[in-house]
């Protein structure tokens, strides 16, 4: 039993996934963060980017890695569309927060709908894949495949220079002021609309990559979307709705939790385990695991 | 009592005896087909009736409404030929309705994001519970011979249609309605005034989840198979918030709007082009939500005035 706890193999993948989950988490927590919008519609931001990764490489024979931009353009492409004809009018019309999150919530039901049904009109329903990089390096026992340390590896590079971007540039201060408190932000001068906007597309773009790095390692499909949404609200919900970091955290600290508990236990138990954690959390601290109190 | 309830919700009593009588007749001269699609049909009423009184009222999202009614048809399909059906379907509703208010102090705590989720993975945690409990004991689907006719649980059905819909009508006129209605307008002032809010939270999620649990209980006897999934699936949920905002969550109406206006819509695309349905049930929420939030029940109101005062 210890063997399999303390063997790299299984490290690596909680590894990957949890810097998934990170990075799905990360798009999220912008457009709730600014905005307070809850975006159901994540996970089919995923899947648009997954489809679009899949139809540049089986049409053009485009690498998933150089596509990455352009995928990033297509889904930041649906959240600029979104912006204009739906959200902007809701943000500016209505005053109450409360009011804002439902309606977001319901709106973005709609969305998610439309997004799975085209594509399933358009593509048909039935799940796809494509082969890349799926050679096997081994490093002193470790095997990973190709596509997975890329997965890894660009996850970490687009978290870490996210965190470095709202930590440390004037225009990312302003964006992470904005987060922690709307009206203040407003009142030291910074264009909050303008930074709603930048912050919405970027969640958009963020989800897009996402799809894009899934794509490369699981088979897609027109529903693929909504366990990754269910996926990111648990973590976005762990780290504490709008904390950036701590969402960062909680997404490496479920991929762990997720890799070791079915291993240790049955993959039956997987979703029992998240909605488990999740509802235990939200009970016991509802302000998220890693999360500052946050009331409104 | 008249006082309060205005002309026009007196007129919609009156619609709601004759067309009850009108569906009741649907088997006799319509056939089995469309008595199949009026029992559909009360059903989504029954459900999102019963969704207004908590959630509509009190503007907490629930996303967890088929918790309620899955628990019930758990609970009718478990007991099938060992307690009498008249029996078990009431236990279905008072079973959903103790689950409700077991989860409801700690979920009536939280508010917003976390209420919304909070419902919707509470009922998946029922769901994937259930489904495990059934996969150990061996049972994961059951089959239910020798249940009623289709025609039977229509009739069961309208009786729950009927008994929301009073309930509703009922509780919008009270002390306690006005109490709920205040709460979603705001809670801090709510409490202030002297609105006992945890209790009265408490009791509206209780009393909701009771239809819910009985129109679980019938349905798991429409289909003569019970199949945890299918039952416990998260698409009901979102389909009775659907129907409640495009018929129109503050109405007694709203429901029997926008039921009937999504499953005439389900009956004319489903079966030729399923995915088409699905994209114009999302663009019409959408476009309810942003033009016309109090759904059709207020549109009709407006229309109404319009020709008045013209």
């Amino acid at each position: 039993m210890t063997e399999i706890l303390i063997s790299p193999q299984l490290a690596f993948s909680a590894l990957v996934l949890g810097s998934l989950y990170s990075l799905i988490a990360l798009g999220l927590n912008l457009v709730y963060g600014t905005m307070r919008l809850l975006n159901i519609a994540h996970g089919d931001l995923i899947m648009v980017g997954a489809y679009a990764t899949f139809w540049f490489f089986t049409l053009t024979g485009m690498s998933p890695l150089v596509g990455l931009p352009l995928v990033a353009g297509i889904a930041a492409a649906i959240g600029i569309i979104l912006y204009f004809s739906i959200f902007r009018r809701q943000l500016s019309g209505i005053d109450r927060v409360e009011r804002i999150e439902a309606n977001s919530l319901l709106l973005f039901f709609g969305v998610s709908v439309i997004l799975q049904n085209t594509v399933a009109m358009m593509f048909s329903g039935s799940p796809r894949a494509y082969q890349f990089l799926d050679t096997v390096y081994e490093v002193s026992g470790l095997m990973m495949t190709g596509n997975r340390l890329a997965t890894l590896v660009i996850a970490a590079i687009l978290l870490t220079s996210v965190v470095l971007f709202l930590s440390r540039s004037q225009y990312g201060l302003s964006i992470s002021a904005l987060i922690q408190n709307q009206t203040a932000a407003r009142v030291v001068g910074i264009n909050v609309s303008r930074l709603q906007f930048v912050s919405f597309i970027s969640g958009f773009a963020l989800a897009g990559i996402a799809g894009a790095l899934v794509s490369m390692t699981e088979q897609i499909s027109p529903f693929m979307g909504f366990p990754f949404t269910i996926a990111a609200f648990v973590v976005i919900i762990l780290g504490g709705l709008g904390n950036i970091k701590g969402g960062i955290i909680a997404g490496m600290l479920l991929g762990f939790v997720e890799i070791y508990v079915v291993v240790l236990t049955s993959a039956n138990f997987r979703s029992m385990l998240i909605y488990g954690l999740f509802v235990g959390i939200l009970l016991l601290r509802p302000e998220g695991l890693l999360g500052k109190t946050r009331r409104h | 009592m008249t006082s309060v309830f205005s002309l026009a919700k007196m007129r919609f009593v009156w619609f709601l005896f004759v067309g009850v009588l009108l569906i009741a007749q649907v088997p006799s001269i319509l056939g089995s087909y469309w008595t199949l699609i009026a029992l559909n049909l009360m059903m989504w009423v029954a459900m999102t009736q019963s969704w207004t009184l908590f959630s509509g009222m009190t503007g907490y999202i629930s996303l967890g409404h088929v918790v309620f009614y899955g628990v019930g048809a758990y609970v009718v399909a478990s007991t099938f030929n060992s307690i009498p059906l008249w029996l078990a379907v009431p236990m279905g509703g008072i079973a959903a309705a103790l689950l409700a208010l077991v989860v409801s102090l700690p979920v009536l705590r939280v508010r917003g994001p976390y209420f919304v989720i909070l419902t919707f993975g509470l009922a998946e945690l029922v769901k994937f519970s259930i489904l495990n409990l059934e996969t150990v004991s061996g049972n994961s689907s059951r089959l239910l011979f020798g249940a009623p006719s289709v025609e039977i649980l229509l009739y069961c059905m309208i009786g729950l249609v009927v008994f929301a819909t009073l309930t509703t009508l009922i509780v919008t006129h009270s002390r306690f309605g006005r109490g709920l209605t205040v709460i979603r307008e705001d809670e801090v002032a709510a409490a202030t005034v002297g609105v006992p809010v945890l209790r009265y939270k408490i009791i509206a999620f209780t009393v909701s989840a009771i239809v819910p649990g009985m129109a679980g209980g019938l349905m798991a006897l429409k289909s003569t198979y019970f199949e945890v999934l299918q039952v416990f699936n998260p698409i009901i949920s979102f389909t009775v918030v659907t129907m409640a905002i495009i018929g129109g969550s503050g109405d007694v109406r709203g429901p029997f709007l926008g039921a009937v206006f999504l499953v005439l819509l389900s009956e004319l695309f489903w079966t030729t082009a399923p995915q088409f349905y699905m994209i114009l049930v999302g663009l019409f929420l959408i476009l309810f939500v942003i033009f016309a939030p109090n759904g059709i029940a207020a549109f009709l109101d407006k229309l109404q005035i319009s020709r008045r005062s013209g």
